[in-house]
């Protein structure tokens, strides 16, 4: 029982910080309203105040194999993550890790040939 | 780990694994390097034989004693070994009817992922049948679902197959997320996420809020895991995807992805929950205390099921039901928890596997041969292909379970099963008989179509070869475990010992 209030009390703390996140930008912006001075004119309302007049619509299409290029990037990334701490760790991990490893950078290569062989690394 | 450890370990018991992760790795390699103007059905038959060998591989196995490697996360008991048979069977019937879909638009380009993304899934399959440990449990869960989902998208510009995959996606992904909560609720508690070590934790819970919190944590497991099963009230997925995936697939969710559903269902609810205490005065395990509720869902599952299908005019929507409804059957092993319920999920699984595979095959040709899915396609085929129009019925008589076919023999043993517990499930048993009886409806309303109407075009139907062997296997297995379901039953008897070694 003693653990259990313990442990309920911990949350206790997340309650407070979120009181807090909430209480913040309330008061803050509350606070703003009152002291700043209300002069609104159209030039205010602009997008840019001081900046280039926008002439387009705010939607841009963009090229979707940057999209793929991204996906690519992160997915080897991630196997370089997960490289790290293995090399580290190499010497309590013993061979049994290594060969993990290799099956696991295998895969990663099976992936690599597909991309390339599906063109995802040619830009046209 | 040193190398003696690592050869130490018995690799021997993985071999059906690492043959199918083999194929499936050659298959992808094949396929990028073939010229793009060959057809990828040799594809096909590389993965047939590369299952076939597991299978050999599988029952060389079967005399082995159960072993586990790997900290337990990899174990071969008998639970392990008959079930892995049911996948390795359905998922080579499934790749026959694979090889002979020829859609009329689509797929063509894609063949060659529908190859080893299946055996991705059957790799998944695999791994849960034979796990125990909640991660690796999880990771073939996810390997099962996220290639499912690729699966069922594989015609890419036919917007029923973008739909179905949208849709499975998301609600497969909600329920994972449902179901990983759960679980961490049981690995919060005890620490650990072997199912052994953790059954043995359970045992000396006694601490009102951690019960509570395992109860909990039951929900949503059972919940999150229902939707793979697609027992109501979390079905709602199942029509749509089953619509809209190619038949191939279509036949592979619903038999390999729903077997794996119940295969893991058993492993986490009777590892974790079966030595769980429920707090109450008795002692009871907690799956026993909570019993009530997974009838609730077979009760809910078998009336939903066989009532909305009795609407429905879409023959793939219709079988979709139909396997909601046969899911509700299949729970109604689990919530009876007999002392034979392994024996009766096993053999019920084994013929719902043969008699609805045998259906797709047939439902394949014909939706194919006309372009359309609507009931009347069968219209007069008794005329235009006798064979096929029997072969259908008696998979359909098999459905509804008419003596004289493997479907009678196995809901007579749930029937049984469920009436063999002092207290009986009555209830249950009813509600059984009587959506059975509303299931004869639809069942016999395709046979009608068959038999009694006259047919649309009276050319000769002309079937592949694979889908021959394919409703040939069905026919006999479906008729065989009719007549003589001993065969069965002798065989689980004698090799695998009625599963005692599943809680050891």
């Amino acid at each position: 029982m003693e653990l259990w209030n313990l442990y309920q009390n911990n949350y206790l703390i997340v309650f407070v910080f979120l009181c807090l996140g909430v209480i913040l930008p309330v008061v803050a912006l509350f606070l703003g309203k009152l002291l700043r001075p209300y002069k609104p004119y159209d030039t205010k309302y602009t997008t840019y105040e001081s900046g280039i007049e926008p002439f387009h619509d705010s939607r841009v299409q963009f090229n979707v194999r940057y999209y793929i290029f991204a996906l690519m990037f992160v997915i080897f990334d991630v196997e370089t993550v997960f490289l790290y701490p293995w090399a580290v760790a190499y010497e309590k991990l013993g061979i049994f890790a290594l060969i993990e490893m290799l099956i696991f950078v295998f895969m990663l290569v099976i992936g690599l040939v597909y991309a390339w062989k599906k063109k995802v690394l040619k830009w046209i | 780990m040193d190398l003696e450890t690592l050869l130490s370990y018995e690799w021997g018991i993985m071999t059906p694994e690492f043959i199918i992760l083999g194929v499936a790795t050659a298959l992808s390699l094949m396929d990028l390097f073939m010229p793009k103007s060959q057809s990828r059905k040799i594809l096909g038959w590389v993965g047939f034989a590369g299952v076939l060998a597991a299978l050999v591989s599988l029952l060389g196995l079967i005399g082995h004693g159960p072993e586990s490697i790997l900290l337990d996360t990899f174990r071969l008991d008998s639970f392990a070994k008959a079930f892995k048979l049911l996948l390795l069977i359905g998922s080579a019937m499934v790749l026959l009817i694979a090889t002979g879909y020829e859609p009329n638009e689509g797929l063509e380009e894609f063949r060659g992922e529908f190859f080893y993304l299946f055996m991705a899934a059957l790799l998944g399959a695999m791994i849960m049948s034979s796990s125990g440990d909640l991660i690796t449990l999880f990771v073939g869960l996810e390997l099962l679902s996220i290639s499912s989902y690729i699966l069922a998208g594989m015609r890419k510009r036919n917007l029923h197959s973008n739909e179905s995959a949208m849709k499975y996606v998301i609600n497969g992904s909600i329920a994972t997320a449902i179901t990983l909560f759960g679980m961490s609720y049981v690995y919060g508690l005890t620490g650990t996420t072997n199912l052994k070590e953790m059954a043995g934790f359970l045992t000396s819970v006694y601490n009102e809020q951690h019960i509570y919190l395992l109860g909990l944590a039951f929900f949503m497991i059972v919940v999150g895991l229902s939707f793979k099963l697609a027992a109501a009230p979390f079905h709602m997925w199942a029509p749509d995807v089953y619509q809209g995936a190619p038949t191939p697939v279509t036949a592979f969710l619903s038999v390999v992805s729903k077997t794996a559903g119940f295969i893991i269902m058993i492993r986490i609810l009777f590892s974790i929950f079966a030595n769980a205490p429920s707090g109450d005065a008795q002692g009871l395990p907690m799956i026993l205390a909570l019993q009530d509720y997974v009838a609730f869902l077979a009760g809910a599952t078998m009336i939903i099921g066989n009532l909305i299908a009795l609407r429905q005019r879409n023959i793939k929507r219709l079988f979709a039901y139909s396997s909601i409804a046969q899911a509700g059957y299949l729970l109604v092993v689990i919530a009876s928890m007999s002392l034979f319920m392994f024996d009766t999920l096993w053999f019920y699984l084994g013929a719902y596997l043969f008699m609805n595979l045998g259906a797709f095959a047939i439902i394949q040709h014909v939706t194919h041969k006309s372009g359309s899915e609507d009931i009347s396609q069968f219209a007069g085929l008794y005329r235009r292909a006798p064979f096929l129009a029997i072969a259908m019925a008696i998979f359909l008589l098999s459905l509804a379970g008419i003596p004289g076919t493997a479907g009678f023999i196995g809901k007579l043993n749930i029937f049984m099963g469920a009436l063999v517990p002092s207290e009986g499930h009555y209830v249950l048993v009813s509600i059984m008989i009587a959506t059975t009886v509303v299931s004869y409806f639809y069942y016999f309303g395709v046979m009608v179509q068959m038999f009694f109407r006259p047919a649309g075009d009276t050319g000769k139907v002309k079937i592949p070869a694979a889908l021959t062997a394919v409703i040939g296997i069905s026919l006999a297995a479906t008729i065989l475990f009719g007549v003589a379901p001993n065969i069965a039953f002798d065989f689980l008897q004698g090799n695998f010992n009625q599963f005692t070694d599943f809680f050891q």
